[in-house]
């Protein structure tokens, strides 16, 4: 043993450098292709152009949404109704915030659960979070009794499409990376009428388990929803009776 | 001769010592530039870089489209916005324009009956509530604005559920023929779902029994929604 310590304390302090530069280089490279196991890194020149047009998108998308939300809040101060007004168009305005609550365009709060999905770490396209994981989870949180929903900060609405683009997922039209939190608001014993949910069960057991995807929850506490920050515009549906 | 060899010696030790150099630079410098290689990688925009120049160029296209709407959005807004302010300046109550807002918010989130043109999808045969939910996703997806299946409107909340045989939607069975109605587009919705590869192709591929009918519909009416849409327990935020 001491021979072994003696042996060591001899070698030249640049070979040990050395020796822990290259276990180091050994992690680092390990790290890298772990990392771009499933999701295959594309190095072509052409891809950088159009990333930073996708970049360039995101932020006007951004700029765009938060305008909405600003003017939103200008016109709900204008329409606002004096105290004194007549009780009829005090009704009147208290339907339209009423409406804007039940739409999804006020921000609310709320006791709820908040669901983590994560991509996996062995390495499969199984393995990958899918917008079919986030739309299951979604409607079992909806048939749970969810009041609002929301992934990554983009309100779940009755337009809302959720949709995979590469490894990743499209919500609102707003691109998501993962780690996915799906945010719901609801009645106390959600999580637990969710996991008295068959499809829920099976979503966990055939497909979360196996997979290696990551899921993981935290309940009892405060959710913060956001507003729906995109159109509320109707191109062809006109509105028929009881529109008023 | 004992000088000689002592210089050898020492001549060995210097060509060792350089290599031992060169090598511990060498590494530092690739360790460099791998450990740079893995922060730019996760602080820049995540997932985009491990997107193809194919789906990159279909994220355009999304991002494109929403931002479109967006603009529709902000110009919409702003008129409202504008058109208040001269009503309220003038002294004139704001019934009208509360009216055709809240008529408006009421239509879009499927609180109302609404008509228009679109589309109508026949189902026959037996399939999930996930196949039925994947065809509601792509209908939103192409723009529809107003959804019912078999009759029921669908809003946030509203789910198809059920095994092949046994699906319902807020409390009401659905039989194993039926039809889901969509306003919209009928040119962008019957595209965006009979494309090749598209989810018509995916669903009956996932169940191969059932048939999927598409036809473009002049005019229709969707009813308002009857599920519950007044939180109970969000409030709002202020």
């Amino acid at each position: 043993m001491s021979g072994v310590l003696d042996r060591f304390r001899s070698l030249p302090s640049v070979q040990v450098t050395l020796a822990v530069a290259l276990l180091v280089l050994g992690f680092l490279i390990a790290a890298q292709i772990a990392a771009e196991g499933p999701r295959i890194r594309y190095t072509t020149e052409e891809r950088a152009p159009l990333i930073e047009t996708a970049l360039r998108l995101q932020g006007q998308q951004e700029a765009l949404k938060a305008e909405i939300l600003a003017i939103r809040a200008r016109i709900s101060e204008l329409e606002a109704i004096d105290p004194s007004a007549a009780a009829s168009l005090r009704r009147l305005y208290a339907d339209l915030e009423q409406a804007r609550l039940d739409a999804g365009l006020i921000a609310v709060r709320g006791p709820g659960v908040a669901f983590r999905l994560e991509d996996g770490t062995t390495g499969s396209v199984d393995s990958l979070v899918s917008a079919r994981d986030i739309r299951t989870l979604v409607e079992e949180l909806w048939l749970a009794g969810a009041e609002g929903i929301a992934v990554n900060g983009e309100r779940i609405v009755g337009s809302t499409a959720v949709i995979d683009i590469g490894g990743s997922i499209l919500v609102n039209s707003a691109y998501l990376a993962g780690p996915y939190t799906i945010s719901a608001i609801g009645p106390p014993d959600m999580y637990e009428r969710l996991q008295q949910s068959v499809a829920f069960v099976e979503f966990v057991r055939g497909r979360i388990e196996p997979s290696g995807v990551r899921l993981a929850v935290a309940e009892g506490q405060e959710v913060d929803l956001p507003a729906f920050a995109g159109t509320v515009s109707l191109r062809f549906a006109k509105p028929g009776a009881g529109g008023e | 001769m004992t000088t000689t060899t002592v210089k050898s010696v020492h001549g060995g030790n210097d060509a060792a010592r350089l290599t031992s150099r060169v090598s511990v630079t060498l590494v530092a410098v690739l360790l460099g530039v791998l450990a740079v290689g893995q922060f730019r990688g996760q602080a820049g925009v995540p997932g985009l870089s491990n997107l193809s120049a194919a789906e990159l160029t279909q994220l355009i296209a999304n991002l494109t489209t929403g931002n479109d709407q967006l603009r529709s959005e902000v110009a919409e807004l702003s008129r409202q916005e504008t058109h208040l302010a001269e009503v309220k300046e003038r002294g004139e109550t704001t019934v009208n324009e509360l009216t055709a807002d809240l008529q408006r918010i009421r239509a879009w989130a499927g609180l109302t009956e609404v008509s228009g043109q679109g589309i109508a999808i026949t189902v026959d045969g037996r399939i999930g509530g996930d196949g039925v939910e994947d065809l509601l996703n792509e209908l939103r997806n192409a723009g529809a604005e107003a959804i019912a299946v078999d009759g029921v409107r669908v809003v946030a909340g509203v789910v198809v559920a059920g095994a092949p045989g046994a699906l319902s939607v807020e409390n009401h069975a659905i039989p194993s023929a039926f039809v889901i109605q969509a306003i919209g587009s009928p040119q962008i919705l019957t595209g965006t779902l009979t494309r090749t590869g598209g989810v018509i192709a995916q669903v009956t591929a996932t169940y191969e029994d059932v048939r999927l009918t598409v036809t473009p519909i002049e005019s229709m009416t969707l009813p308002a929604t009857e599920h519950r849409t007044t939180p109970s327990y969000a409030k709002p935020r202020l």
